[in-house]
């Protein structure tokens, strides 16, 4: 048996991506504008009758966006296959991600500004159900994720030599503690309840609230074993000569990241169910609050409140800035 | 268990939020030791100014429908107690109520059929917890 390569790895990883895109993110995307019934186009509240009239070139412009997103991910990956630069299959993937958030996002905003710019003021329920952090995180997994993240600071301090590219330990650090304050974040977000079928609306923010939390969980997971994986690859003599221990250790990071995408599909097909035909968040404004700007199956709840766009601005900001450093 | 607030009520936020409290309380949906969410928390749902949350929360601990302990959040401290210095107070605001009835146009078996069905609804609640 030889060791993995970073190739064998890259190309394990893009099979892997392609799987789930394929069979489960392209059909998500697709079929955004109708998730919550034909009474709405992305969340926003339309007429009857709109999708056989004024909404078939929205959604036409829509589908037609989504297509063109795609093909210039697909023509990126052929030039990585073409041009045998497996090295640059984390910009694909993360590039992959802003290559399709930015257009969508802006997509969102003009939707809103062309068909719901003065969305209905309704009266607002207030939950009085007390959300306490313990609820939602797990405290003994939050201390054995950051156990983790100190160990493999620990070997590659003591063990490390000089061989190693700190801006890659730091990087992947930067990313699974960033979770943790997103997460307490998530838990303090909420959003207005309409006063019909009010139970349901909070039941599906909740489900919203636990979803989010739990794909954040399943990421930071996959890091942290990522960098510990990079730890004990580095420092520990078995891992570093053995094949059967480094296919081991690319084998429980690949569990790992499989175990994040069954959370994403689990939860969006859960999510959808429970939403189906009820009234998107972003669809109607309160006395006391303008409505969101996005639904939130649009977007992550946390985004519409302001600890929310703080913290991600700093944690995002600060990927940012490695993944800038690393190209240059 | 839900409040609802009404874009047309003539009332201040923080007086829909304290008036709704006490009417699970006296329903009894709402018991003693149960917690309400913080501040924080409601106010961040609602889209409100913290203070608004804050007055309301302040309002009910004054008149010892809750208590409030820095950290721990708000708790119901009593369902209901007997206070007879207050029915001098409560009598004028039925009084006012009452005027407020006869003067928008019902007559008295309607509004004494409207407080007898208010009360049964106020009982059936509170004896169903």
């Amino acid at each position: 048996m030889s060791s993995p390569t970073g190739v064998e790895i890259n190309i394990f990883c893009i099979t892997l991506i392609l799987f789930f895109w394929v069979f489960y993110g392209f059909r998500n995307i697709w079929s955004l504008p109708l998730r919550h019934g034909d009474s709405f186009f992305l969340g926003v509240e339309v007429s009857p009758g709109f999708y056989e009239g004024p909404g078939i070139p929205w959604l036409k412009s829509y589908r037609a966006m989504v297509i063109a997103l795609h093909l210039v991910w697909a023509v990126a990956l052929v030039a990585i296959v073409v041009l045998r630069r497996w090295d640059w299959t984390p910009l694909w993937a993360g590039g992959g991600s802003l290559l399709f958030m930015v257009p969508l996002l802006a997509f969102f905003a003009w939707t809103r500004l062309k068909l719901g710019a003065n969305p209905p003021v309704r009266a607002v329920a207030l939950a009085l159900k007390s959300r306490r952090l313990g609820d939602y995180i797990s405290w003994p997994m939050e201390s054995l994720i950051a156990a983790m993240v100190v160990f493999s600071w620990w070997l590659l301090l003591h063990h490390g030599g000089t061989h190693i590219a700190w801006r890659d330990p730091l990087f992947m650090t930067w990313w699974v503690l960033g979770y943790l304050p997103g997460k307490i974040v998530t838990v303090h977000s909420g959003s207005p309840l309409p006063v019909e079928r009010t139970e349901e609306h909070y039941q599906y923010q909740d489900a919203a609230r636990r979803y989010a939390i739990r794909v954040y969980n399943g990421m930071a997971w996959f890091l942290a074993a990522v960098l510990f994986g990079y730890a004990l690859l580095h420092t520990w003599s078995p891992a570093k000569t053995i094949p059967l221990w480094q296919w081991l250790i690319v084998g429980v990071t690949m569990a790992l990241w499989g175990n994040y995408m069954i959370y994403i599909v689990r939860g969006q097909r859960q999510l959808t169910k429970m939403g189906r035909d009820l009234c998107p968040s972003g669809s109607w404004a309160t006395p006391f609050r303008r409505a969101a700007w996005a639904d939130s199956a649009l977007i992550n709840p946390v985004m519409r409140s302001r600890p929310g766009q703080i913290w991600f601005t700093i944690w995002f900001g600060g990927l940012l800035v490695f993944i800038f450093y690393s190209l240059r | 268990m839900f409040l609802s607030l009404d874009a047309n009520d003539k009332r201040p936020i923080y007086q829909q939020i304290a008036d709704g409290i006490k009417a699970l309380i006296a329903r009894g949906e709402l018991r003693e030791g149960m917690v309400l969410p913080s501040v924080r928390q409601v106010s961040g749902d609602l889209g409100v100014n913290l203070n608004t949350i804050a007055v309301a929360y302040r309002q009910l601990q004054d008149e010892g429908f809750v208590t409030v302990r820095h950290g721990a959040g708000a708790t119901v401290s009593s369902r209901r107690g007997h206070q007879p210095e207050k029915k001098e107070a409560l009598l004028k605001s039925l009084r006012t109520a009452l005027t407020d009835w006869i003067l928008a146009g019902f007559d008295d078996r309607e509004i004494a059929a409207a407080v007898q069905q208010e009360l049964a609804l106020l009982q059936q609640k509170g004896n169903s917890r």
